[in-house]
This record gives C-alpha cells, sequence and structure tokens, in this order.
C-alpha cells in the first residue's frame, strides 16, 4: 500500500526490461528493496570504437518519478566521450526536465518527459555512444579530440575499452 | 513488494502464440503510470491517460507528456470509450492469457496431435469457462464474457448482504476488484462507493441513499445500468462528501495563517512550511479532482490515506537522505528547523547519548590527555588518539556533528 506510483511504475518497467530487453542492453534494480537505484549494463554500439566494450551505468531515480527524470553515471572508470563528464556523468538531453535548459540548445521534444522510460534512455544513451553531440560537450577535451583529431580520439576510446575489459 | 513484481503487464502475451495480443495491452495502458487506464481522461491534444496521472502532470509543467502542447486540468474530459474497452479487455484478460500460456505450452511440449489449434481454441475455452463459472447451466458457447459479466455485476454488489445471488461468479468479482486502484474493498449496496470490507457494516447505519437500506439493496442498485454512470450520481451521502472540485488556489495572495485555515477547512495537513503546503494542496487538489471523474470514487478517508503516502515518499516525511541531490530541493529558508527537530529528536538524543559515553570512555582512557575542553573541539583530537574504534568512531562523529545541523539552520 505504501508503495509510490514510482515504486510500481518502476517495478513495470523492470519487468518489461527483463522480459523484452532491447539488444544490447541490460539493466533493473540492484535490490529490489530499493526500487529507485538501478544498474545498467550497455553493449557498445557496433561499427563505432565502442564496440566490444560493455559499460556499466547506474541510474538513480528521484521520488517523484516519472514526473523528474533520473540520472546516469557511467561507474567502473567514465567513458571517454564528449556527452559524459569526467566523473561518469551522461549528459543527453532526454534526462534533462524541460522546465530548465542549462545549455540553450536542446529542444524541448528531446528531453524528459513522463512517458519517456529506462528504455528510452538507454537506447538514446547507445546512440549517443555512436554518434557525439558537440554541441555542448560535457567533456571539452573528448569533444576537442573526436572535433580535431579523429583518429586520436577512436584510439583512445578503443584503449579504454580494452582496459575495461581487463585485457 | 514481491507480489508486485507480479504485476500484469503487456509482455505477459509474449510468448504465447497470441503475441499480437500485446500492443493492444499496451495501448491500453497509462504511458505515465504503464498501468491499466484508471479513469481515462483525453486531453485537448486527444491523448488519453489516467485522471490522476494527467493531472499531476499538468499541474509540474502544464504540458501533455506526449506532445507537449500546452494544456489545462479544467480541459479534461473524460474517456468512456477506452473505459469500456479497458473493462472489456480486462475481463478477457485472465482466461485468454491462461488459455494462451497452455496452448504456448502445449506447442512447447512438442504435443501436436491435434491438427486444428482453432477448433481446440475454442473447445477449451468452454472448458476453462465452465470451472471459472459455478452451476452455469444456460448458455453453452464459449463466447460470453461482456453481456455474462454485466449481468453478473449487480448481485455482486450485494453480495455482502445476504448471499442471494445463487451463481457466484467468485472469479470474475474478484477480478473486477482486482482492477480497482483501491486495496480489495467492496461496493456498499447502497450508494456504491467503495470501502474496506470491514467497514460496509458500519458504513450501511450511516448511510442515507435509502430510507430503508437493508431492505431492499437490489432495486435501487445502479450497477444494473452498466458500471458506469450511476454511481457517481448516487454518490452524496453526506453534504460533506458531494463530489464537487476543488478550484485552483493563488498561493501568493494567501498568508500563511490563512492558508493554514483553508487546509483545516479542507481536513488535510497543515504542518511544514509554505513550498510543502503547496506542493501538498496540489496534490490534494490532484487526488480529489480525479476522484471526481471516477465511475467508483473513493472516500475521502481513502483520499486522505493516499495523501498519506504521498507525505511520506515525496511529501514532509520523505525520507531526506535521498540518494538524489536533485530531490533536495528543499532551500535552506525553507528548512524547518522544528519540524525536524521533532521528527529527529529521538534519534539525536540517542545519538548525542551514546557520544557522550564514548567520549567519557575516552577521555578516560586516553593517557595524552589533551584537554577536552569544549565539545566539538576534542573530536579530532580523540580520533587522532584512538583510530582503532572502527564502527564507534563513525558512529561518535556522526552524533557530534550532524545534529548541528539544523542548529546552524537559519
Amino acid at each position: 500500500m505504501a508503495s509510490s506510483v514510482a515504486q510500481k511504475r518502476l517495478f513495470h518497467e523492470y519487468k518489461n526490461l527483463s522480459t523484452n530487453p532491447p539488444e544490447g542492453i541490460t539493466a533493473g534494480p540492484v535490490s529490489e528493496d530499493d526500487m529507485f537505484y538501478w544498474e545498467a549494463l550497455i553493449e557498445g554500439p557496433g561499427g563505432t570504437p565502442f564496440e566490444g566494450g560493455v559499460f556499466a551505468a547506474e541510474l538513480k531515480f528521484p521520488k517523484d518519478y516519472p514526473l523528474s527524470p533520473p540520472t546516469m553515471k557511467f561507474v567502473s572508470g567514465g567513458v571517454w566521450h564528449p556527452n559524459v563528464y569526467p566523473n561518469g556523468t551522461v549528459c543527453i538531453s532526454i534526462l534533462h526536465p524541460p522546465g530548465d535548459d542549462p545549455n540553450h540548445y536542446e529542444h524541448a521534444s528531446e528531453r524528459w518527459s513522463p512517458i519517456q522510460s529506462v528504455e528510452k534512455i538507454l537506447i538514446s544513451v547507445m546512440s549517443m555512444l555512436a554518434e557525439p553531440n558537440d554541441e555542448s560537450p560535457a567533456n571539452v577535451e573528448a569533444a576537442k579530440m573526436w572535433r580535431e583529431r579523429r583518429s586520436e580520439y577512436e584510439q583512445k576510446v578503443r584503449d579504454e575499452v580494452r582496459k575495461g575489459l581487463g585485457l | 513488494m514481491e507480489q508486485s513484481f507480479d504485476l500484469p503487464d503487456s509482455t505477459d502475451w509474449l510468448d504465447t502464440p497470441v503475441s499480437l495480443l500485446a500492443p493492444l495491452e499496451s495501448s491500453l495502458r497509462c504511458q505515465v503510470c504503464k498501468d491499466f487506464f484508471d479513469t481515462p481522461v483525453i486531453t485537448s491534444c486527444s491523448h488519453t491517460f489516467c485522471s490522476l496521472c494527467i493531472r499531476r502532470c499538468l499541474s509540474t509543467e502544464g504540458k501533455c507528456p506526449t506532445c507537449r502542447s500546452g494544456d489545462q486540468e479544467l480541459k479534461l474530459r473524460r474517456n468512456w470509450l477506452v473505459q469500456e474497452i479497458l473493462e472489456a479487455f480486462q475481463n478477457a484478460r485472465e482466461s485468454v492469457l491462461t488459455l494462451a500460456k497452455k496452448e504456448a505450452a502445449r506447442i512447447a511440449a512438442g504435443t501436436t496431435e491435434d491438427p486444428e489449434p482453432p477448433h481446440k481454441k475454442r473447445r477449451l475455452r468452454e472448458d476453462s469457462e465452465d470451472q471459472e463459472v459455478h452451476g452455469t447451466e444456460n448458455g453453452p458457447q464459449g463466447v460470453r464474457t461482456r453481456s455474462q459479466t454485466q449481468v453478473v455485476q449487480a448481485p455482486a454488489a450485494g453480495r455482502d448482504h445476504g448471499r442471494t445471488s445463487g451463481s457466484l461468479e467468485v472469479v470474475e468479482d474478484s477480478q473486477d476488484e482486482d482492477c480497482e486502484p483501491g486495496d480489495g474493498t467492496v461496493a456498499c449496496p447502497i450508494c456504491a462507493r467503495r470501502m474496506k470490507n470491514e467497514a460496509v457494516f458500519a458504513h450501511l447505519d450511516s448511510c442515507t441513499g435509502n430510507s430503508n437500506p437493508v431492505a431492499n439493496p437490489a432495486s435501487n442498485n445502479p450497477s444494473s445500468f452498466g458500471s458506469l454512470r450511476p454511481p457517481a450520481r448516487q454518490m452524496p451521502i453526506s453534504p460533506s462528501k458531494a463530489p464537487e472540485r476543488l478550484p485552483a488556489m493563488n498561493y501568493s495572495l494567501l498568508k500563511d495563517t490563512q492558508l493554514r485555515k483553508k487546509f483545516r477547512d479542507l481536513g488535510i495537513p497543515n504542518w511544514g512550511p509554505r513550498q510543502l503546503l503547496q506542493r501538498r494542496h496540489i496534490e490534494w487538489m490532484n487526488l480529489w479532482n480525479a476522484n471526481c471523474d471516477s465511475s467508483f470514487p473513493k472516500s475521502k478517508r481513502a483520499l486522505l490515506r493516499e495523501l498519506d503516502v504521498w507525505e511520506r515518499t515525496q511529501g514532509g516525511l520523505a525520507p531526506t537522505q535521498s540518494s538524489l541531490g536533485q530531490t533536495a530541493a528543499v532551500m535552506a529558508k525553507d528548512f524547518d528547523t522544528a519540524q525536524w527537530s521533532v521528527n529527529h529528536g529521538t534519534d539525536f538524543k540517542r545519538l548525542i547519548e551514546n557520544a557522550r559515553k564514548k567520549s567519557e570512555a575516552q577521555v578516560r582512557s586516553t593517557i595524552s590527555g589533551v584537554k577536552p575542553t569544549s565539545e566539538q573541539g576534542d573530536m579530532p583530537v580523540d580520533r587522532l588518539a584512538e583510530p582503532p574504534v572502527e564502527d564507534e568512531a563513525e558512529g561518535l562523529r556522526a552524533a557530534r556533528w550532524e545534529p548541528q545541523i539544523p542548529d546552524n539552520m537559519p
């Protein structure tokens, strides 16, 4: 009874993701006692330097989810990517509530809405890995490298992927 | 919580031969709460949501979650057709799903001796229905979902009274109740309001829906008309419970005391800082007005319970050590010191108690005897002097420093 709207909705999403997971994505609460803290695994999209990598991320949901979006952060050493802060926090428009646009570049239509879901976030992040948006980079260094020295960027990403896999 | 994980879901269909029902089911679910529509309403932009869900969205953002065009709560209209479709679907869901799963299991087991799946289906359906429906001698055909359940609803509502109805469709009925957002409630046979099972008789004593409550419960039972409209009209039990919509309030025009008085008049908690009061009132307005839309309005008590759930999950009683920085949106100036001290008083006392004991013990055992003068000053020194007491040191530090926070607040 005391379970909130947010918890119930997260249960729905969890069930949906575990019975019908999108390709290359796994996600679920770390413990079923706390539905507001999830862990996700994303495969690096094929045909990109991230290919072959598996990236772990944590998702934290606000109590008024789905009115407000969760936050997402890559764990185990960040991801070298223009839209990922050096500490791993993902900066992508779908995770930003329409009300606040600190960067003044995102269309409202790309941003969070209660009808979005964990699945859509993770799919967006996957495609973000493949196609960085360098308009307002979270990691300026990575963005610069991506723009100006693409091959070096790709090499660095590949190295990190290998390192992440313990090779 | 574990049984919540058995939530019925559109993916239930995926591994069955009728996996094409999955998109049908998911379109009968609200995109915001992912549950079956509860009191579906349609926006000006023609998107359908639960009444409560869209009210919550509109009150935070003022936009349709699907297309982001602006909308107002006043423009929401009931979507009766969706409700009817949904009811029909929910009535059929369990039996069809059981059937589909049996079929899936049969296929998986490789018992393909039956060459005609559609025919078989039909027969299975009859079997399963006959098992569920006790003592139905009419209608040998399997196709009788909707009309059947409608007929049955009338006696079911009065079943708490005298078990007059012979054919107890326990299955169908309990299924219906599951669809209710409430918690195992039953309908009052007179006014059709839903309430806890044990509350029915107490309520009957005061129910003015009929001058002679017990005599003839079936005759004025509204559900003979289909389950949609009538209960709303029969709802008013006492004048205060008439489902009148709550108007929005202009908070900035009201002083704190006026606001709190309004809350008292509404019968909702009026403690906490202003910002919390506003949020609580918005939630209350959403709960209340969504309930006005409902075909089965809940009692004010039930709504207050829901408000209490909100209070404990998102409101003033929500756990504050939320994992997310964003939820710590209570600004320093809005911090309710008094309330905080009340809520956490015992914790603080216990921690301080522990800390005192600990520090006294340490003072005695510390040979160096470094001036344990001020309460706060001695802390770091003690920790230096005695590092091995890991857990205790941790607790001690917490005891010393955390409780200070509220005092330092403006």
